[in-house]
């Protein structure tokens, strides 16, 4: 197998296979007829949404939530208020008990599960774990998100060097995620949640379990991946990343959103 | 389904059996040895079944004519037994055979003194049979012939030949159920140990976006190649064991050489090989196909 074109890596300005989102091309208008009001230039949108387990205890009760695209929203709270339901429905991993959740136009709920993949393809996400594919090196584990939509090996071959210098991590493509440190291992999955330009970028604690030096690594990362286009929705419990950043911030407490604020940062109660 | 997805879901799945070799190796140890107990099983029944075919083979109908039947009839006789499904070989034995084969068996040289052939009303036909148990069905339709004078048969020996026959069906039959269902469920347990450790890695991969074949693929792979090869390795044992074996009994045991004839490795492999790669393959292939699935609806 030819090995991956590290000797041409363009730098981030540089015109290449892989373009940074700003780059690409919108997606299409969508003028299907909604259950609920919806403008173009929302992303996501949650309607009255609740969600009860089997058990009976509701995770959301009543959530009205909307997302522009190209924004960058926080999404903070206690352990317990919602947050990680809110990520798996959006994911498609749950399904509402009630309301509607429409992302870049599509209903989520309507979705038949032969088209979740299709679906989750739109969206980048991370996690506090980094949930990289352990016994795979770091070429792999960026390759395979381009693999599963069946990219030509050659254009995978030029596309994951690329990416991986975007996430400064060029040079330890052959590196085990063992190999790795924390940052590291997140930067990895940063890049498998990039490499296939997402409409929508899911963090769920991304800092969690890195230092604060390398949490704002990630979060610059996070910034700049939100400034070419992609919309970015950050779980976290990080106080000072969030005060210090100064964007949205979506608080949720026992299932519903306590506050939502633009340029909020944590409320003094939480 | 792209070739280069087939290429890959191969080549993935083939690096899974190493990077999990010992969840591999335990795979294709239990498949190896429930085809290996298998296969012994089979080749003692083979040759079990081979003795009493041969015995079968041997037990004759004997019909005798008429006296003054003309040669004609018989022949006609002949021809209509010979038209029975029943019937596998007919041999029409004449008064002169019947007279030389008894001279030479009990009398020799002093048969001079025979003038005539004292036999002469004996010429007869030898029926065999293909199926021991249609032996009653035949002789009563023999004896219902016209020109037939007497049916000469071994009741004793068809019906033990045939409970014998019976009695290893039954036996070989409930055997292989419990071998195999035994060998199913080990099997299946195994493979559903070995994949709900990677149920993180199915995740994952379902996470990112991928359908389920492309996930199963891999996995499905590897549990055709772990089943080739747990299958391939009982069969190359049982194949120099029973070759080893069966040349140490005919030489170690002379006596039993006279009675039972083993069926050579290569009409045991005939059967064997296809069956257990069958198995070992269909089993690896049911096995990943159906742990898997429990573990893609993420």
């Amino acid at each position: 197998m030819q090995g991956p074109d590290y000797e041409n890596v363009p730098s981030m300005n540089e015109t290449s296979e892989w373009k940074p989102k700003a780059s690409q091309s919108k997606s299409k208008t969508r003028k299907k007829k909604h259950l609920i009001e919806f403008s173009e230039d929302d992303m996501i949108v949650l309607q009255d949404v609740h969600k009860s387990y089997e058990t009976g205890a509701p995770a959301l009760s009543g959530v009205n939530l909307r997302i522009k695209r190209g924004e960058f929203a926080f999404i903070v709270g206690d352990s317990g208020s919602g947050k990680s339901t809110l990520i798996k429905l959006l994911l498609r991993e749950l399904l509402p008990t009630l309301g509607e959740i429409y992302v870049d136009g599509i209903n989520v709920k309507k979705i038949r599960r032969k088209k979740v993949p299709k679906y989750r393809r739109k969206m980048g996400v991370v996690f506090q774990d980094f949930r990289l594919l352990k016994d795979r090196n770091v070429y792999e584990n960026v390759a395979f998100a381009q693999r599963i939509i069946q990219v030509p090996a050659k254009q995978i071959r030029k596309n994951v060097p690329q990416v991986l210098s975007t996430v400064g991590l060029a040079g330890k493509y052959k590196a085990k995620p063992r190999q790795l440190s924390g940052g590291e291992q997140q930067r990895v999955a940063l890049a498998r949640a990039l490499i296939n330009h997402p409409d929508i970028l899911l963090a769920d604690e991304p800092t969690g379990n890195l230092d604060p030096t390398n949490s704002w690594e990630i979060m610059k990362l996070l910034e700049e991946i939100n400034r070419e286009g992609t919309t970015v929705l950050v779980v976290t419990h990080n106080r000072e990343i969030v005060n210090a950043m100064q964007r949205r911030v979506i608080t949720m407490k026992q299932g519903i959103i306590s506050s939502d604020e633009e340029k909020g940062g944590y409320s003094n109660e939480d | 389904m792209r070739i280069s997805t087939f290429f890959y879901a191969f080549k993935q799945g083939f690096k899974s059996i190493f990077r999990n070799r010992w969840f591999s190796l335990a795979s294709i140890a239990t498949i190896g040895a429930c085809l290996f107990l298998l296969g012994l099983f089979y080749a003692v029944l083979a040759n079990f079944e081979h003795v009493v075919k041969t015995a079968e083979e041997g037990v004759s109908i004997t019909v005798f004519f008429d006296e003054d039947l003309e040669e004609s009839r018989i022949l006609e006789i002949g021809d209509m037994i010979s038209k029975r499904v029943e019937v596998s070989n007919v041999n029409y034995v004449s008064a002169e055979e019947a007279w030389e084969a008894f001279r030479e068996e009990y009398i020799g040289d002093s048969s001079v003194i025979f003038t005539d052939n004292p036999l002469e009303d004996s010429a007869n036909y030898e029926i065999y049979l293909k199926d021991i148990s249609m032996q009653s069905t035949l002789v009563t339709y023999l004896e219902s012939i016209q020109g037939v004078r007497e049916v000469n048969r071994s009741e004793v020996a068809a019906t033990a030949l045939s409970g014998i026959n019976m009695l290893i069906t039954y036996i070989s039959g409930g055997i292989i159920i419990i071998l195999l269902a035994v060998s199913i469920f080990l099997i299946s347990n195994t493979v559903t140990i070995g994949i709900s450790i990677r149920k993180e890695e199915i995740q994952i991969m379902k996470y990112i976006g991928a359908t389920d074949f492309f996930v199963r693929a891999p996995f499905v792979f590897e549990g055709i190649i772990i089943g080739f090869i747990g299958a391939v390795i009982p069969l190359g044992i049982i194949h120099v064991l029973y070759s080893e074996v069966i040349s140490y009994i005919v030489v170690r045991f002379d006596m039993l050489n006279q009675l039972l004839k083993f069926l050579p490795v290569q009409v045991i492999f005939d059967v064997l090989a296809p069956l257990c790669i069958a198995l070992g393959m269909g089993i690896g292939f049911l096995g990943s196909f159906s742990t898997v699935r429990k573990h893609l609806s993420v």
